[in-house]
């Protein structure tokens, strides 16, 4: 029982995040958003811009654990 | 007469008042010093007390529209924190607390270089002492390379000063530029306390050993204090668009993989600093109005992250996030004041990120900095991965939690709630943030246009923390230590000098063992002549030496 309690938890919040993600969407399409910058314009730029940032971000944060990770009493040694 | 007492010294006073008022009185004397310090704040603009000395005018109380706001907020902070600290018997970071806090006050309100130095290295001295009551050895010996940091952004402080009075003749507050010796050694001082790219280090080295509470009173006020200088001093100075966006975006990576939650948290600081600095870059008055809003509401969310870490340390005894998580359960005013910092400091609409981190952003657009906006927007989304998601996911969620914990002392959630409610009511109010800061600006943040942008941008970053975490490829929390600028004094420095003075050692030891043995056959030569047979048979053997010398030195004499 309570290990589906975050399990449970976390599947709702996928589906509403979702939902709110895909309005978002669709919401572009009903005005045009103006930004100071053209390519900004474009529909679900800063959705994918997003996107794309988060994942660019984990994946080089988790590759620079290669030089910048050591062992946790490293600077008692 | 209250009108000249400078602001902030009657809460240093205090604390040095602390421990002959009775433990239950202590917590409400703080306070109360607090709220007569604030009565400043209605003393409107001027200058209010100056004082020749040396033949020196100093100027230790005036008050401006950037002064204001910035007095505002560091008196609100240091309320939060002395309510958030009710519970602790601590007399020591109490003190310290109080005194810090004062310190920077009276900082704000010093009209030129020298009484700034005075109130930077009264801010250096008292904060060490909150690191120190960390209590730990590891906060012992960060407490020492705090100190030293710290000291030596003021020397280089007052350098600066000394420098500028020498060439231009005058010591008051007045904008500079790089283009001066003294505007660069003023610069890099006040660059070490904001922490600048490379001189960050002592704040992701200390912070995080401070104890439950003394974290959000560091998180406060010196990193803040050097964006007002930067402000005052420093505004539409190019190079600082550059170390800010610099600023925002590598705190990022090391937020990902750092394991220690009140870490990340000190990271993220660093990070939020960066789009203050990004302001005071730009220079004109929408920027500098952000950098101020930013610092102001900044300072509430990040010390309400870090007081939900600090009751997390309290009641669970770690910030490791590889030990923590499932606390949702335990905690759950925690877990939604956690969470209601960690939307502001995403800049959720609705929420106090969102209203100044726009005025900013605003700024950038409207000068065409294109690479500089698109770094800001891929920093918002940094930021909301290590403080939006991060933080509250691994401390209160993550997964279930075997043992139990109590949920945080009523005082702590108090202190969260205020802050908490702080964050929403600038985010729905914000006009009243605007009214306080330094130009009258129209702004109005909420439009359709960019509400719907920023909520894209961050709906759909969350999409892709689930899409990682759906697929594994979220990192996994490992017990670590990840290096940072401060490796190079703490692990580069020592290591090319120990071996260095190690050799010299050697060397020199060599050269005295070699220097005492030649000596010893002198010695032993002087001797044996001493006792060649004719001598020792006519002198004593020391007596027979000092002929000798005696010989020799007439000799010697003979010959010149």
């Amino acid at each position: 029982m309570k290990k589906n309690d975050l399990k449970s938890m976390g599947k709702s919040f996928t589906k509403y995040i979702l939902i709110i993600g895909a309005l978002l969407i669709l919401l572009d399409f009903t005005f045009h958003r103006h930004e100071y910058f053209s390519f900004a314009e474009i529909y679900g730029f800063p959705a994918f811009f997003g996107f794309v940032s988060f994942v660019f971000i984990v994946m080089l944060g988790k590759w620079l654990r290669k030089f910048l990770m050591r062992k946790e009493d490293y600077y008692d040694q | 007469m209250i009108s000249n007492f400078i602001p902030g010294l009657i809460m240093i006073i205090t604390s040095f008042l602390l421990p002959t008022i009775p433990q239950y009185f202590r917590h409400p004397a703080m306070l109360l010093s607090v709220g007569l310090s604030a009565l400043s704040l209605f003393n409107g603009y001027g200058t209010f007390l100056e004082w020749d000395i040396l033949g020196l005018n100093l100027i230790l109380y005036q008050s401006d529209s950037l002064t204001l706001p910035f007095a505002i907020i560091f008196h609100i902070a240091a309320i939060l924190v002395i309510i958030f600290s009710w519970h602790s018997k601590n007399l020591m970071e109490h003190m310290a607390t109080l005194a810090y806090a004062g310190s920077a006050i009276g900082a704000l309100h010093a009209g030129d270089f020298f009484s700034l130095f005075i109130w930077w290295e009264a801010t250096a001295l008292t904060s060490v002492f909150i690191v120190f009551a960390g209590n730990t050895n590891a906060a012992k010996d960060a407490a020492m390379r705090y100190l030293i940091i710290q000291v030596s952004s003021g020397v280089l402080l007052l350098i600066g000063a000394c420098l500028m009075l020498y060439q231009t003749g005058n010591h008051n507050l007045a904008v500079l530029d790089l283009k001066t010796n003294f505007g660069i050694f003023i610069f890099i001082a006040f660059g070490i306390k904001a922490a600048f790219p490379l001189l960050n280090g002592w704040l992701q080295d200390s912070y995080p050993e401070s104890s439950v509470t003394g974290t959000v009173a560091l998180s406060a006020f010196t990193t803040k204090l050097a964006i007002y200088a930067l402000a005052r001093t420093f505004p539409g100075t190019d190079t600082l668009i550059w170390i800010g966006a610099i600023m925002t975006a590598f705190p990022v990576f090391f937020a990902v993989i750092e394991n220690d939650l009140r870490r990340v948290l000190s990271f993220s600081l660093n990070n939020q600093l960066g789009f203050m600095v990004v302001g005071i870059g730009i220079g004109t008055e929408l920027s500098l109005n952000g950098t101020v809003a930013h610092a102001f509401v900044h300072i509430i969310y990040k010390a309400l992250l870090f007081m939900s870490m600090g009751a997390v340390l309290y009641r669970a005894g770690t910030t490791k996030a590889s030990e923590l998580g499932g606390l949702y359960k335990y905690m759950p005013f925690t877990t939604i004041f956690c969470i209601i910092g960690a939307m502001s400091i995403s800049a959720f609409p609705l929420f106090s990120g969102f209203v100044a981190k726009s005025l900013i952003m605003s700024s950038l657009g409207g000068m065409g900095m294109v690479l500089i906006y698109l770094i800001l927007f891929f920093a918002s989304a940094g930021v909301l991965e290590h403080s939006g998601i991060k933080i509250p996911y691994f401390a209160f969620f993550a997964h279930e939690r075997k043992n139990k914990v109590k949920e945080a002392p009523i005082n702590m959630l108090i202190a969260m709630g205020i802050a908490a409610f702080l964050c929403i009511a600038i985010g729905v109010f914000p006009k009243y943030l605007y009214q306080i800061l330094p130009y009258a600006v129209e702004y109005q943040p909420y439009t359709l246009d960019h509400v719907i942008s920023q909520l894209q941008l961050l709906v759909f970053a969350i999409i892709a923390f689930l899409f990682l975490v759906k697929f594994k490829l979220y990192p996994s929390e490992i017990r670590s230590t990840v290096l940072n600028s401060d490796w190079f004094y703490r692990k580069m420095l020592p290591g090319i000098g120990k071996p260095l003075f190690k050799k010299i050692g050697l060397l020199t030891d060599s050269l005295y063992k070699n220097l005492g043995l030649s000596f010893k056959q002198v010695l032993s030569k002087s001797y044996k002549f001493s006792n060649l047979s004719y001598i020792k048979v006519t002198t004593p053997s020391f007596a027979g030496t000092i002929l000798i010398s005696i010989l020799f030195i007439m000799l010697v004499i003979v010959l010149v």
